[in-house]
């Protein structure tokens, strides 16, 4: 008896050293990505176990220097400083496009009103401006009622760094849970703004034109349309002596990533997609 | 035999109590050591500023407007709940005839089995609308989440009341009627009969209204601002701790800082009951001289 249950015990040490593990960590605006290709990829790899954290985009490339992370998703390139910390470390980090995060400015359909500019989005948000009028005497004189996404959210970050560009929102932004909740909110609302990712956008409210361009994949992609920004996702070279990684776990969830199936996801997820995704 | 049971019993009963005291105890010590660095690196700011921005890089984490969202609409709620269920209450016991008593509380009893979340929705789907038929400038605001907070807590405060005002010795009425008394005055005696169980049961309701979250994350609008007038949105420290405790790094000062709110939440709870426990104290001291 106790021998069977020490081979047991054995057998299960063994599975689990041999278990392959990969640790993803970062930013908040890719885990919606990041959760799909997990579970797509875990498909292929049922014995793989990962561990998906979205923390910020700075943690994840903490992770990285820390080796508490294979992979970091960041929705932002490296600072300066962290480039100088890799350089003196001796490592480095490899970047990979994934896809891009556009967002959507909405408002209600009633409203008479088909384009904006990033200053007067600014002035709105951060409470320069409290009602349409002083935008354009033509619009009604009403108060605004401004929505945004929680704090917690990926879209709030990129709105924080695209439109407020570091400044404080104005008290009475009304932080709402979901994206749902934020169109259903100005769907109902006539003198409603809100910004959602570019692929939540439903034809239920009217999407603005910033600086005159349209929230479309071309304009996107192209870097036309202001609001936007690349997704990357970093590995450490330096971990595999410098040579890229052709076998492995790694290599193998970045090769999934960037194929078709891996891009049809990040559209999946809203996101534009940094690649074809025909097969 | 007998003994062996009783004994057995009794020591059931004795570990079955230090568990929940433990607990109670455990969550305090939790709470408050996870709010120790940013108690540390905050000081009172928290208490003297209504800033709340904390994803910014110069984070900053003031609480006094969403403490006070939450006061203000803990006493707007009140006013309407106490009135309005001692009334329901007292009509019930008083006035009511045995099927329309049967009716008072099986329909009470219903509407308090209703979960927060679909007295939320409500909130969305048919007060916000109406609030902007009024003329609002959002659908979720103050009012709102009053009206939804008066919806989900008054069944809960009329069998509480209902429950006060028939401990009451019903000799007491019928001796102030033999007096030749009107109705009313009996009510009277029965509510002064009754005060300090309708008073424990107006902090349990108080308690209820501040600690409630759904209702408040769905309909109070989420905008830390001090309201100046009922079609302002509010965003009460119970929904800031639902909104952001979800996606907040681990040990940051962000999520020492929402702990702080749970702290601060959890002493002006224990402070209303402690005051209203002095004062009955009081009273009864008073009463017997």
């Amino acid at each position: 008896m106790r021998k069977i249950a020490f081979l047991i015990l054995a057998l299960f040490v063994v599975v689990n050293l041999v278990a392959e593990t990969l640790v993803i960590k970062g930013s908040n605006t890719i885990l919606p990505i990041a959760q799909r290709w997990v579970e797509a990829f875990k498909r292929y790899y049922p014995d793989l176990v990962v561990t998906l954290e979205g923390a910020g985009s700075s943690t994840g490339i903490k992770a990285l220097f820390n080796n508490t992370a294979d992979i970091a998703n960041a929705s932002r390139f490296l600072k300066p400083s962290e480039i100088e910390q890799m350089h003196e470390q001796g490592r480095y980090f490899v970047p990979i496009v994934i896809g891009y995060d556009g967002i959507a400015v909405i408002v209600n359909k009633s409203l008479p009103i088909d384009s904006i500019d990033r200053e007067t989005l600014k002035k709105i948000y951060t409470g320069k401006v409290s009602t349409w009028n002083q935008i354009d005497p033509s619009l009604p004189k009403k108060r605004i009622a401004v929505y945004s996404r929680n704090t917690a959210s990926g879209t709030f970050e990129t709105w924080e760094s695209k439109v407020l560009e570091g400044e404080r929102m104005a008290p009475w932004v009304q932080m709402l849970e979901s994206t749902q909740a934020e169109i259903e909110a100005i769907k109902r609302n006539p003198y409603a703004i809100g910004y959602v990712g570019f692929g939540y956008v439903t034809d239920e409210v009217k999407v603005l034109k910033v600086e005159g361009v349209a929230p479309e994949i071309g304009t996107i992609l192209s870097g036309e349309y202001p609001i936007s920004r690349p997704l990357f996702v970093f590995f450490d070279l330096s971990r595999f002596e410098n040579t890229w990684p052709e076998s492995g776990v790694v290599a193998r969830y970045i090769r999934f990533i960037v194929s078709p199936e891996g891009q049809k996801l990040v559209k999946e997820a809203g996101y534009v997609p940094a690649y074809s995704i025909s097969e | 035999m007998k003994k062996v049971l009783n004994l057995l019993f009794s020591n059931i009963v004795v570990l079955v109590s230090t568990i929940a005291i433990i607990t109670l105890i455990a969550i305090f010590a939790m709470l408050i050591i996870e709010s120790l660095p940013a108690l540390r690196t905050i000081g009172w700011g928290f208490l003297t500023s209504g800033a709340w921005y904390p994803t910014y890089d110069d984070p900053e984490f003031g609480m006094l407007y969403m403490l006070l969202d939450s006061l203000i609409l803990v006493g707007l709620t009140s006013l309407v709940v106490f009135p309005v269920s001692l009334g329901i209450a007292l009509y019930s016991t008083e006035y009511a005839t045995r099927a329309e008593r049967e009716m008072v509380r099986s329909i009470t009893e219903l509407i308090s089995g209703v979960p927060s979340v679909v007295v939320g929705m409500i909130g969305v789907l048919l007060i916000g609308p109406l609030m902007l038929k009024m003329g609002a400038w959002t659908p979720f605001n103050l009012l709102n989440a009053t009206l939804s907070l008066t919806i989900l807590t008054l069944p809960y405060a009329v069998s509480l009341i209902v429950e006060s005002l028939q401990g009451v010795d019903p000799i007491l009425r019928e001796g102030v009627l033999a007096l030749g008394s009107s109705k009313i005055k009996a009510a009277a005696m029965i509510i002064r009969g009754a005060k300090h169980e309708i008073l424990y049961s107006f902090i349990l309701i108080v308690n209820r209204i501040l600690g409630e979250t759904m209702v408040v994350l769905m309909v109070a609008g989420g905008a830390a601002m001090l309201p100046t007038s009922l079609f302002d949105p509010i965003r009460p420290l119970t929904a800031a701790i639902a909104s952001e405790m979800g996606e907040v790094e681990l040990g940051s000062l962000h999520y020492s800082a929402l702990f702080l709110a749970g702290v601060v939440l959890l002493i002006i709870s224990a402070g209303i009951t402690m005051v209203a426990e002095y004062v009955i104290r009081r009273g009864k001291r008073w009463l017997t001289g």
